[in-house]
């Protein structure tokens, strides 16, 4: 999934640490919502978020149907603006490589996102389905569901996911460590090589 | 010294009926002694209007802005009643009012030249919305091209789906003669100005047109 260059949310970011928007970019944000706000609701209907979310993002018709479903969480049809901010934050979660940390700090909201029936258990179905909001591979999502599936009944309840994640952000830390000591290393060998020369 | 602040806010305390009036002439007072420095900051304290009339060329109310600035104004006149009342009352402090002018004073001839431009060089419009914490208009201009691509593909889905006579797919449709005819007529005032003074201005055409946030018209 990437954002379309030269959009309104190419040029948002989040804030790195806790991955939210800043105040300007949420002004920026509200604006936007309001001038797709046809009908003057503050919520945007099927119709207008399926045409958004085609124009700025390469999402196929059956995944951005899928993401209105995750989002219209009160069944009314329609998305109000704390949906949207939340989905542009995804969005910008994945355009910019910061998935785990998203998802660690906000696992309570994603959780409930993915919790769709209401019963406070994540299925390996509906986590198979919005997989590729969170750049989690099929065999990832396997393994997460036989290592963090503590209480053995193949769904994860909330404590279980807040684990995986810490994990997750943990293992992503030292994947870093490791590519800026082998920077550094290469770095010196380079330093020697020329000294030696 | 230390009784005559107390005795000071005793009498602030009980003079409630007069509070309003205290109150605008120490905002007056304080536009005197603040230093043309802060003209030049984003969070003025100073109307808007005495600086650029009818300022709100987007339809937008000015008290939204100058309640924000009242806000602003208020919290200053808390800090500010205290030792602008020790000057006036106490005769003992005649010393250190003079040290307090003479450092004004300074501070005053330190940033007369810049005050002096910032007083000759009224800034833009366009200048003034965004130092109002408002969005730029180039990005109101990506945002609104955007919005336009993306509801025109919507009107074409709302005609399959629901018909060209459905009060929507209508409302759809004058909204984006709304959006277009405001692209229009900044498109227009940039060409005016060019076409005047020979090189390109920011856009100046959101006086008497909608703004963004409007619904669309019934």
């Amino acid at each position: 999934m990437r954002l379309k260059q030269g959009s309104l949310l190419w040029y948002l970011y989040l804030d790195k640490s806790y991955c939210l928007l800043s105040v300007r970019n949420v002004k920026a944000l509200v604006e936007y919502f309001h001038l797709l706000d046809v009908h003057g609701k503050n919520t945007l209907n099927d119709v207008l978020f399926y045409h958004f979310l085609h124009h700025v993002t390469d999402l196929k018709k059956r995944q951005i149907n899928l993401v209105f479903d995750m989002l219209d969480w009160s069944a009314v049809g329609e998305i109000g603006f704390e949906q949207f901010y939340v989905l542009v934050c995804i969005l910008l979660a994945h355009q910019n490589h910061l998935e785990e940390q998203f998802m660690y700090r906000h696992s309570r909201t994603v959780f409930d996102l993915l919790d769709l029936k209401g019963d406070l258990r994540i299925g390996p179905k509906n986590f198979e389905m919005y997989r590729f909001l969170f750049n989690i591979q099929k065999q990832e999502l396997k393994d997460l569901f036989r290592d963090f599936d503590i209480t053995g009944d193949h769904r994860l309840n909330y404590q279980e996911f807040k684990l995986y994640t810490i994990v997750r952000i943990n293992k992503l830390q030292k994947r870093q460590k490791k590519t800026e000591e082998n920077a550094e290393r290469e770095r010196s060998l380079c330093s020697r090589k020329c000294r030696i020369k | 010294m230390e009784e005559k602040p107390s005795k000071v806010s005793h009498k602030s305390l009980d003079r409630h009926g007069s509070d309003e009036e205290r109150k605008e002439s120490v905002r007056s007072d304080i536009r005197d002694l603040w230093t043309t420095a802060t003209l030049s900051q984003s969070e003025l304290n100073t109307p808007l209007s005495d600086v650029c009339e009818n300022f709100d060329a987007e339809g937008r109310s000015i008290s939204q802005t100058r309640g924000w600035y009242g806000q602003g104004r208020c919290s200053l006149d808390e800090g500010d009643k205290a030792s602008q009342k020790l000057r006036r009352s106490s005769s003992m402090e005649i010393s250190q009012r003079k040290e307090d002018t003479a450092s004004e004073l300074k501070a005053e001839k330190s940033s007369s030249t810049s005050s002096l431009d910032i007083v000759k060089h009224i800034p833009h419009h366009a200048y003034w919305a965004e130092q109002q914490n408002r969005l730029p208009l180039p990005l109101m201009e990506l945002m609104e091209n955007e919005a336009l691509e993306i509801l025109t593909q919507a009107l074409r889905s709302y005609r399959l789906g629901i018909g060209r006579d459905h009060f929507l797919t209508k409302e759809l449709q004058q909204y984006i003669e709304g959006l277009k005819k405001r692209r229009s007529k900044r498109l227009y005032v940039i060409v005016k100005d060019t076409l005047g003074s020979g090189r390109p201005e920011p856009a100046q055409c959101h006086a008497g047109s909608p703004g963004p946030s409007l619904t669309p018209s019934e």
